[in-house]
């Protein structure tokens, strides 16, 4: 398929809009800090800043590179985010999915935020540099398969026109069928060689919204459950583990796999496992808050096919 | 000595070192990553692109096991791995900026410790370096006092050259040893000209300056307005080709189990984490204050020499866009 | 029922984890009720399946398991009420994930069996005993506890010698 360039003449109206809002917000003291992105060194790179100040907010902007989600931020495993007040945030659809299920989650509070929602057409791939224009081809997997261009349930929204979407192959859907259809013993072939790369750098862990325990299980060692080696028998056991605590509560931001620095494609495990909660207890994240995930809640009319 | 090779000799000599038995380490791809990893014949290798983790790996290995423990009866049974039987391993086409941190590593590996897997390794390995010509806005060995023709750390130095082949300058014994164990496969040195070699766009940090600036300043605000992003990951210290820290770990059942090194980093809130609870560094900025102090300062103070050789492994992958050349450029200016 | 006599040249090993309420009592019952079933089966007791972790089972294949029962009440009849209804949903998606990753399910094995099903109890053991005896042995995990990083690794055939014998 030929790459086709994606419209992203909205970013830089939305960038005014983002220092606008959050120069208001500021000074009018409605909140301590925003969490935004500003520019880094490289050319078109973008990395996220903690705004408390007008000189900082004055910095801040939104590009087709605005990868990360900022909700990583607000958890309380982020200790060095100030939490004394309210807290603005620029975000993506994807990235509020995942400040909802917080929500969700009772880790944040709905009234200690002041949400930017951004209409966003996309962000680039992990495998691109940061001033590559966005295109099919250069495109974040993630953002051909979303249904959440325009976030909804925001204080503030920039008021632009969304420009309509291009649809394209959807890589995870057809990389799990791909998967799906071979047998066992190849899709083990496939994994170990994948988790064989991993150095536990833990990187998934940390910028996931959702990993905000105080200990990691697989940071204990009394007892160890998880080999904290970076052999493949360790490297499998925490890839595993991460998957099934995050069934259910993955948002489907794909940080996981775009900070990966061994390419590891920990994304098409997430989603295996919400295609599966999605066809056993018809969930799927979204912007409305539930205060019980799928494999926090049940009924007793569940599929038991598989139990004797 | 100086000689030259062709591209195609070059790869008749790693095949003819692989059929002898020898490890054969360069870059190739694997599962997609390009990494340095040991070759099973010359066609696998790739020049073009920077392997993702540096070759600290070959001495250093981001797991080694160093004991292992069985228990029968009343009896337990120790067994040390015994270093010599490491083998012969020769590095190939390995970056300028990879190859310069391997002495910067020797100091602490050789200082009040020996650490004979690292020291025996580095024995048993040849280190045949390769001119870079390919740089991106990451990079910045210029910027600490290298370049992409430096030839620190290297046995055997390559330099590409226009029409195909390399010219070679050995400088140690190895180097020369390795020449004369395949002399026929060498000629005299090209007079062809060199190939345009990488151009990283930095200036040079004056490193004593940034030094001294960090000798002054453990607390500052700059630490929390750098580091509060930090997510607290090991990717930068894992991918690091100067990143030596370890951690020693006790892995196993109560019958049989063994005692590896893997690397460790002083991201992780965990690393400095006592058994009491308390932890000195207990927030990010003072955890990534470490890593600057540890490359700029502390090392410098101890062996006089810069932990960082710029490679910019660091500044592409952090998940959140930390860029360690625009921290110390900043110090730099102050 | 009478001991089988027969020799195999694979006993698979099966781990089964129980709920102390309905299936650890029914596999009391069995034995006190002198059913014959395989003794390839180690029994785990927890309070019940929802205490039952996931990470548990991959916990037990990589310690060499060939095979591994979770079992615990019917639906309706947990000590605590609703545990089990948690439980059925968890598995309900742990087994997802084993099989996307590569594992064959028909190693792994979930059933409701009560403090009255000794029978049953028998049944499911004999069954997935004999099941996973055909398999041959779960290699998988224990061919992976094996493996080092190719950094780590010896990996010339002298070295490999070598480092066997020691």
């Amino acid at each position: 398929m030929n790459s086709q360039l994606i419209d992203t003449s909205i970013y830089a109206d939305i960038s005014r809009f983002i220092r606008d809002e959050s120069l208001r917000i500021l000074l009018e003291g409605e909140v301590i800090a925003v969490v935004g992105y500003a520019a880094g060194r490289r050319k078109g790179s973008v990395q996220p800043i903690i705004a408390c100040d007008t000189e900082s907010a004055g910095r801040l902007m939104f590009s087709q590179a605005s990868v990360n989600n900022l909700a990583v931020y607000l958890t309380k495993a982020k200790k060095e985010i100030p939490k004394s007040g309210k807290i603005g945030i620029v975000l993506k659809g994807c990235d509020l999915k995942a400040l909802v299920g917080l929500i969700g989650e009772s880790q944040l509070k709905r009234e200690d935020l002041y949400l930017i929602g951004v209409p966003c057409s996309g962000v680039l791939a992990s495998t691109v540099h940061p001033a590559t224009e966005l295109a099919t081809e250069t495109i974040a997997p993630k953002c051909l398969e979303c249904d959440a261009h325009l976030p909804t349930g925001c204080d503030f929204v920039p008021d632009v026109a969304l420009p309509p979407q291009q649809k394209s192959d959807l890589k995870y859907a057809v990389e799990i069928a791909r998967l799906e259809a071979l047998t066992p013993a190849e899709r083990w072939a496939y994994w170990k060689e994948q988790f064989s790369k991993c150095i536990k750098c833990y990187a998934c862990r940390q910028v996931c919204p959702f990993c905000f325990c105080e200990q990691c299980l697989c940071d204990r060692n009394k007892p160890q459950m998880v080999e904290t080696t970076p052999r493949p028998a360790g490297n499998t056991a925490w890839h595993i583990v991460r998957a099934m605590h995050l069934a259910g509560r993955c948002a489907g931001c794909a940080e996981c796999e775009r900070v990966c620095p061994m390419d590891i494609p920990l994304n098409l495990l997430n989603r295996k496992m919400a295609k599966e909660l999605k066809e056993l207890f018809d969930y799927e994240p979204g912007f409305e808050v539930n205060d019980k995930g799928p494999l926090a809640s049940f009924t007793d009319k569940d599929d038991q096919s598989f139990i004797k | 000595m100086r000689k030259y090779i062709s591209r195609q000799n070059l790869n008749t000599l790693i095949d003819k070192l692989i059929a002898e038995g020898r490890r054969i380490v360069a870059p190739r791809m694997t599962a997609g990553t390009p990494l340095y990893e040991p070759l099973g014949h010359s066609g696998e290798m790739i020049i073009d692109q920077l392997p993702r983790r540096s070759a600290k790996e070959a001495f250093f290995p981001l797991c080694e096991e160093i004991m292992s423990y069985e228990k029968s009866g009343q009896q337990v049974k120790l067994t040390d791995v015994d270093p010599s039987r490491f083998p012969e391993t020769i590095l190939f086409a390995v970056r300028p900026c990879d190859a310069a941190a391997i002495p910067v590593l020797d100091a602490v590996f050789s200082w009040d410790y020996k650490d004979e897997f690292f020291l025996e390794r580095r024995r048993k390995t040849t280190v045949v370096g390769l001119a870079c010509t390919t740089a991106d806005d990451a990079c910045f060995c210029t910027a600490v006092g290298l370049s992409p023709s430096d030839t620190k750390g290297s046995d055997l130095f390559l330099s590409p050259l226009e029409g195909g082949g390399y010219n070679v300058e050995s400088f140690t014994e190895k180097g020369e040893a390795l020449i004369n164990s395949c002399s026929d496969l060498f000629a005299e040195e090209s007079n062809a000209a060199y190939i345009q070699l990488a151009n990283p766009q930095t200036e040079a940090f004056d490193l004593k300056k940034v030094k001294s600036w960090l000798d002054e300043h453990f607390e500052d605000q700059l630490w929390d307005g750098i580091a509060t992003r930090c997510v607290g990951c090991g990717a930068c210290a894992f991918v690091c080709p100067a990143c030596h820290c370890f951690d020693i770990v006790d892995e196993g059942t109560e019958k049989a189990g063994k005692r590896r090194k893997n690397w460790d980093a002083c991201g992780f809130w965990k690393f400095t984490h006592h058994a009491s609870g308390h932890n000195p560094r207990d927030l990010q900025p003072k955890r990534y204050r470490n890593r600057i102090m540890h490359k700029f300062k502390y090392y410098d103070d101890k062996f006089g020499q810069t932990l960082c050789t710029g490679c910019g492994r660091c500044v592409r992958i952090c998940p959140v866009g930390i860029d360690i050349a625009a921290i110390v450029e900043e110090i730099n200016q102050k | 029922m009478k001991p089988s006599s027969v020799k195999y040249d694979f006993e698979p090993k099966i781990i089964a984890f129980v709920c102390t309420w309905c299936t650890y009592a029914g596999a009391d019952l069995a034995g006190t009720s002198r059913m014959q079933y395989p003794s390839n089966v180690r029994v785990l007791k927890f309070p019940c399946t929802g205490r039952i972790d996931p990470v548990f089972i991959l916990k037990a294949f990589q310690q060499g398991a060939d095979g591994v029962l979770v079992s615990g009440c019917h639906p309706g009849d947990c000590h605590y009420i609703a545990g089990n209804f948690h439980a059925r949903r968890r598995f309900a998606a742990f087994r997802k994930l084993l099989e996307f990753i590569g594992v064959d399910l028909n190693r792994l094995q979930f059933s409701w069996v009560s403090a009255a099903e000794g029978g049953k109890w028998v049944e499911v053991v004999t069954d997935l005993t004999e099941r996973v005896r055909e398999m041959g042995p779960m290699v998988e995990f224990k061919e992976l506890a094996l493996e080092e990083q190719w950094s780590g690794a010896i990996n010339t055939p002298e070295l490999k010698e070598t480092y066997n014998a020691i």
